[in-house]
C-alpha cells in the first residue's frame, strides 16, 4: 500500500499524527518508506537525565552518528554532570550529530560540559540554562539566531569573556531568574554590541539584584512589550531572612502566577 | 526599594508586576508608554488585614492610579490574590483597600491557582 501512495501524500499523513507517539511507533513496522518521516516526529523533543544510562543506551542504539536520529531533535534537554562531556569525548561528537536543534536546554553543567554545545545548530532560537556556571557568554554568542534567552540560577560570577563583533539576535524573550548573582550576568548582556533588543522581559528578583535588573529593563526599554516582574524585597517579608524559608514565602506567592505574558 | 524606570518603554503593552504595594505604585508611576493594554497585579507583603495606616494609604495612592490609568487607557487593572491564607477574604476587602476602583466595578480579581486570560 505504501508504495502506491505519492510520499508527498504519506508525508501528509503521518505529520497529521506528530503528537501520537502510540501510532507513530506503530507506522515505523509497516514499512521502511514510513520510517523517515515518522523519526522526524518521534525524536522531535529528546531529553537527557543526569543518569548515564541514558546516554548509553542512545549510543547503543545509535552507533554511528551518521544514521542517527540525532538530525530529527528540535528540542533538546541536557540534564547533566560532566559525563555528558566525557561520552561526547569517547564517542567521536555525538552532541554534535543533534546539528538541528532549535530549542536547546542545558542544565547543571559545569564549564568544561558546556564547551561542546558551543555553535551546535546554527538554527538556535531558543537557550535555557539552570543552574550553571555564569561563564555561558562565549555559549549564548555561538548561536547567531538566538531569540530567546533563560537564565535560572546561575552560579558563581562570570569571568574572561571577549565580546563578540555579532552578536546573536536576542529579539525574543528575556527569562531571568536569579538570586543575588545577576549583576555579572546583566552587565554581559548590556555589554552586548548593539544593545538589548527583547521584546519580553520575565524577571524573579530580590533586594540584591535590583540595581541589576533596573539597568536591563532600562536597556531593553526601546523594544520592551511585555514585562512581567516578580520582586521580593525583604522588606515586604520583614519577620523573615533571606533563607529558605523566606524563598519558600516567595515562591508560595509566584509559582501559581499563570501563563507567561 | 527603587522602583523601575519603565518611562522610555513606549512600546509597553503588557505589564504584570507581583511586589509590594508600594513597588508596585511608584513602578506603575513611571509608565508613559500608549501602547499598554494591561496591567495585572500581584500585591504581596503585608496582608491587607494587618495593615498599619501607612499601607493602607499606600493602597489608596493605588486606587487612584488605577483610575486614572482606567481614565486615559481604558484598561481594567486584574488583580492576583496572594496564595497564602492571611490573603483570604481579599475580596471583602476590597471595597476599602480600592474604594474607588470598586465604586466603579473596574477590578478584576483572581484566586491563587486561577491564571487570567492572556493578552
Amino acid at each position: 500500500m505504501s508504495c502506491s501512495l505519492p510520499p508527498e501524500i504519506l508525508d501528509l499523513i503521518v505529520d497529521h499524527l506528530h503528537d501520537d507517539r502510540i501510532t507513530l511507533k506503530a507506522c515505523c513496522l509497516v514499512s521502511g518508506l514510513w520510517v523517515p518521516r515518522t523519526r522526524k516526529h518521534l525524536f522531535a523533543h529528546i531529553e537527557f537525565h543526569t543518569s548515564k544510562s541514558h546516554i548509553e543506551l542512545w549510543k547503543k542504539t545509535f552507533p554511528d552518528p551518521q544514521d542517527s536520529p540525532a538530525y530529527h531533535t528540535r528540542s533538546l534537554a541536557i540534564c547533566g554532570t560532566p559525563v555528558v562531556t566525557a561520552a561526547d569525548e569517547g564517542v567521536g561528537g555525538w552532541i554534535r550529530t543533534f546539528h538541528n536543534v532549535v530549542h536547546l536546554q542545558l542544565s547543571r553543567l559545569d564549564r568544561a560540559s558546556l564547551v561542546p554545545f558551543h555553535g551546535l545548530s546554527p538554527t538556535v532560537r531558543s537557550l535555557r540554562l539552570s543552574q550553571t556556571t555564569p561563564d555561558v557568554f562565549g555559549l549564548i554568542c555561538s548561536f547567531p539566531l538566538l531569540e530567546n534567552l533563560a537564565l535560572n540560577a546561575l552560579e558563581g560570577d562570570a569571568d574572561g569573556w571577549n565580546t563578540p563583533s555579532t552578536p546573536p539576535k536576542l529579539t525574543g524573550s528575556l527569562d531571568l531568574r536569579m538570586s543575588g548573582r545577576a549583576h555579572s550576568v546583566t552587565r554581559r548582556l548590556l555589554e552586548l554590541p548593539g544593545g538589548l533588543r527583547f521584546s519580553r522581559v520575565n524577571a524573579v528578583f530580590f533586594d540584591e539584584d535590583a540595581e541589576s535588573v533596573k539597568d536591563l529593563v532600562s536597556g531593553c526599554s526601546d523594544t520592551l512589550e511585555f514585562l512581567s516582574i516578580v520582586y521580593c524585597p525583604q522588606s515586604a517579608f520583614p519577620s523573615v531572612p533571606v533563607t529558605v524559608p523566606y524563598l519558600t514565602a516567595v515562591r508560595r506567592h509566584t509559582h501559581t502566577w499563570g501563563a507567561s505574558a | 526599594m527603587h522602583p523601575l524606570d519603565l518611562s522610555k518603554a513606549t512600546k509597553l503593552k503588557s505589564l504584570r508586576s507581583g511586589s509590594s504595594v508600594q513597588w508596585i505604585t511608584t513602578t506603575l508611576q513611571t509608565i508613559k508608554s500608549k501602547s499598554l493594554q494591561r496591567i495585572l497585579i500581584r500585591p504581596f507583603g503585608t496582608p491587607p488585614e494587618a495593615i498599619e495606616e501607612e499601607v493602607h494609604q499606600q493602597w489608596q495612592d493605588l486606587d487612584r492610579l488605577l483610575v486614572q490609568f482606567w481614565t486615559s487607557h481604558s484598561i481594567r487593572p486584574q488583580i492576583m490574590q496572594g496564595a497564602g491564607k492571611e490573603w483570604n477574604g481579599l475580596r471583602d476587602r476590597l471595597p476599602g483597600l480600592l474604594p474607588e476602583l470598586t465604586r466603579r466595578g473596574l477590578v478584576d480579581l483572581f484566586e491563587p491557582g486561577i491564571s487570567p486570560p492572556t493578552v
